[in-house]
């Protein structure tokens, strides 16, 4: 069933774990800027994940994919989302019990491991044990874009599950041809900055972004 | 080269729009690329008609008779709402709805729009179809915006979150279609191309593929409006300015759907046919289902336009399911036949909106007596819409429940004709209640200009036609297409 362990499996194995703990991390952190660290700290590790496999495999080109990640996801996403996170920090009566959507976190792992079976039996691969756990990463995001009552929380959650993905591609096949990788960045960097946009402008009009006061469209 | 240009024409006209001074220039230069667009999107038809398939491979774009049937889709309605937009915008900014600056950005981030639509359907490479899937999102949210109200913000938000959300699950199905294909040919099949890809789905992990599948459906599947991922359709369709709506409703749904169906090429051939089929049913009745009881006692007409997309995807996608000659080409038919009477009707909707100045049922009265052109056009494209013989709708409604009662889906058939006399009754209540009573006395009565209601007039002798006479050509056009999704013979 699974391939001897070799050290390129065993360092993307450790990276992808890596950057599951942080999804978890994300879920537990409340503070604002926290969890943006967080982010951060996730997508450095997906820009090593993306260097290790370059080194590993010979292709070359996933180092500027790397670089990419670095660029767009560590440095310009957080600092965009800054002007998007609310500047007064929540009081602390706010604080909500971590315990339920960790323990959905715990469950979503479980679910992805379920759900990514027909890739991981009998394949060579020596990196498809980290698969399951993109789609961990990725449905931890969905959770945190689900459960979130500030904007900023739901881009967040998004842009976790954006992290999974990119993942899996970069777990499953090394990377997708290069003219598609590059519109991928683009279009993550666009949704971001549109979203900073649209957000400005409603807090502009009502002077807050608390997904609670955005209720005047009815379902 | 056709192609080339077809793709040029919008993309340069947005860049042209960036430029152009406001005013007269800039509405010449944006009626002359809607055409441009219109008439480049023929002469592909055309091209396709004679050679088959045409294509740039260098640039990855192949057009073959499903994507011409989209691009004459995207091209015919983009022309009818570039059409209405002038007067439409001229009308708002009077009513000081619009800012002179945000107008501006109206003709550079239509084209835009029209672009990425036109790339989605042209493009041979699924992770490109991706992007400028992706892409009709990103150009659209500041179209909806342009008027600044909370709503519309709140609106462009949701639809942001909710179709970037979905498109990247979509994302992850591309993903596993390209890992089936390396884990199954080696790194020597490294493409993305559909056009490769069908040559060896055959030969595809089935249980990879109908795994992506079933991310692909969720993904694009949001794109179409399929519930339960439609919940931005209904806020995004009516916050939208009129001529915007007539392109999200009327064509940007008919692209995701191309997405999907260029995948369930792929998952019928390496999983066999009935995979696909289950899941195409249960969303389509729930869309269905969904739609019919948002549509029994409407509202707000926008919203009702709006959920009747909806409705309209999930009997495309039974169609779909169904399969056969009758399915496949129904359903394809159906896409037509609804961009044609949806963007119509949410232009008419747009001119009942700047007289009356609400979206609510309740509070448009006497329809017929303010502007009786409009009101008239109104009634008839919601028949239209409705499936009323003699228009198109109730010809491709008839071959899709046909192909439905025929392949052994004869409850799926009967679940949907219920869902429809449901929304017949609600829809025409309310298109009754507004055409009729008493016309408010601040309304003026009279109609803003005729000359806006060409295009819609224009769509609804095509639909009489396609219902009437249902052309011997148009089947054979129908059947060709129908064939690239393995609904041919």
């Amino acid at each position: 069933m699974t391939a001897p362990p070799t050290a390129f499996g065993q360092l993307t194995g450790l990276l992808a774990s890596a950057v599951v703990a942080t999804a978890f991390l994300i879920v537990w952190r409340q503070s604002v800027p926290g969890r943006l660290a967080l982010f951060a700290v996730q997508s450095a590790l997906l820009a090593a994940l993306a260097g290790a496999t370059a080194a590993f495999t010979g292709k070359h080109e996933l180092l500027v994919v790397a670089l990419a990640v670095l660029a767009v996801k560590v440095w310009a996403i957080p600092r965009i989302l800054r002007r998007v996170a609310p500047a007064v920090p929540r009081s602390p009566t706010a604080a909500r019990s971590r315990v339920g959507p960790l323990l959905a976190a715990g469950i979503l792992v479980f679910v992805a491991y379920a759900v990514m079976f027909p890739l991981t039996g009998g394949t060579p691969s020596p990196t498809a044990a980290g698969l399951p756990l993109a789609l961990a990463t990725g449905l931890i995001g969905l959770l945190v874009c689900a459960t979130a009552r500030l904007a900023f929380t739901q881009v967040l959650g998004f842009l976790v599950f954006e992290n999974g993905v990119f993942m899996l591609a970069l777990l499953a096949t090394y990377g997708l041809p290069a003219l598609v990788e590059a519109g991928v960045f683009l279009d993550v960097l666009v949704a971001v900055l549109v979203a900073k946009v649209v957000l400005g402008e409603i807090r502009e009009s009502i002077q807050s972004t608390d997904i609670d006061r955005l209720r005047e469209l009815r379902g | 080269m056709i192609l080339l240009a077809l793709l040029a024409c919008p993309l340069l006209g947005a860049l042209a729009l960036v430029a152009a001074r406001p005013g007269r220039p800039a509405t010449v230069i944006h009626l002359l690329v809607a055409i441009g667009t219109a008439l480049a999107a023929l002469a592909l038809a055309v091209a396709v008609a004679l050679a088959g398939v045409v294509g740039v491979p260098a640039w990855s774009l192949r057009a073959d008779p499903l994507s011409a049937f989209l691009v004459v889709l995207v091209a015919g309605v983009q022309l009818v709402a570039a059409l209405g937009a002038p007067a439409y915008l001229a009308a708002e900014a009077a009513a000081a709805r619009i800012a002179p600056e945000r107008a501006a950005r109206f003709g550079p981030l239509f084209h835009l729009f029209v672009w990425t639509m036109l790339l989605a359907v042209t493009t041979d490479n699924v992770g490109l179809m991706w992007i400028a899937v992706e892409g009709t999102t990103l150009a659209s949210v500041f179209l909806i915006t342009l008027e600044r109200t909370r709503a519309s913000l709140e609106a462009a938000y949701k639809y942001l979150l909710i179709c970037s959300v979905g498109i990247a699950v979509a994302f992850m199905g591309t993903v596993l279609v390209y890992y089936a294909n390396i884990q199954q040919l080696g790194e020597s099949a490294e493409t993305l191309d559909w056009s490769l890809l069908v040559t060896v789905a055959p030969r595809l992990p089935s249980g990879v593929v109908a795994l992506a599948f079933v991310f692909l459906l969720i993904g694009y599947g949001t794109k179409i409006g399929l519930a339960p991922m439609h919940t931005w359709l209904p806020d995004a369709h009516s916050e939208a300015p009129a001529p915007v709506s007539a392109l999200m409703s009327g064509v940007l749904l008919a692209v995701g759907l191309y997405a999907l169906l260029r995948f369930k090429v792929v998952v019928d051939l390496a999983a066999g046919p009935a995979f696909a089929r289950r899941l195409l049913v249960a969303l389509g009745l729930l869309s269905m289902a969904v739609a019919a009881t948002s549509l029994w006692a409407p509202q707000n007409y926008k919203r009702m336009l709006a959920y009747s997309s909806v409705e309209h995807m999930g009997l495309v996608c039974l169609g779909v399911a169904f399969g056969g000659w009758a399915g496949v080409a129904g359903a394809l038919l159906h896409l037509l036949n609804h961009a044609l009477a949806k963007s119509a009707l949410f232009v008419l909707a747009g001119r009942v909106l700047q007289r009356y100045g609400s979206a609510e049922v309740d509070r448009v009265r006497g329809l017929r007596q303010a502007m009786p052109w409009t009101g008239a056009a109104f009634l008839a494209a919601t028949l239209a819409l409705l499936g009323v013989p003699p228009f198109g709708l109730f010809v491709s409604e008839v071959l899709i429940l046909r192909a439905g009662f025929a392949g052994g889906y004869a409850w799926a058939a009967a679940l949907a004709l219920a869902a429809l006399v449901a929304v017949f009754g609600g829809m025409l209540r309310a298109v009754n209640r507004m055409l009729h009573g008493a016309c408010p006395d601040e309304i003026v009565a009279g109609e803003n200009g005729r000359w806006p209601l060409a295009p819609v007039a224009v769509n609804l002798l095509v639909l009489l036609g396609l219902g009437l006479l249902f052309p011997p050509a148009l089947v054979a056009v129908l059947g060709t297409v129908a064939g690239v999704v393995g609904g041919g013979g």
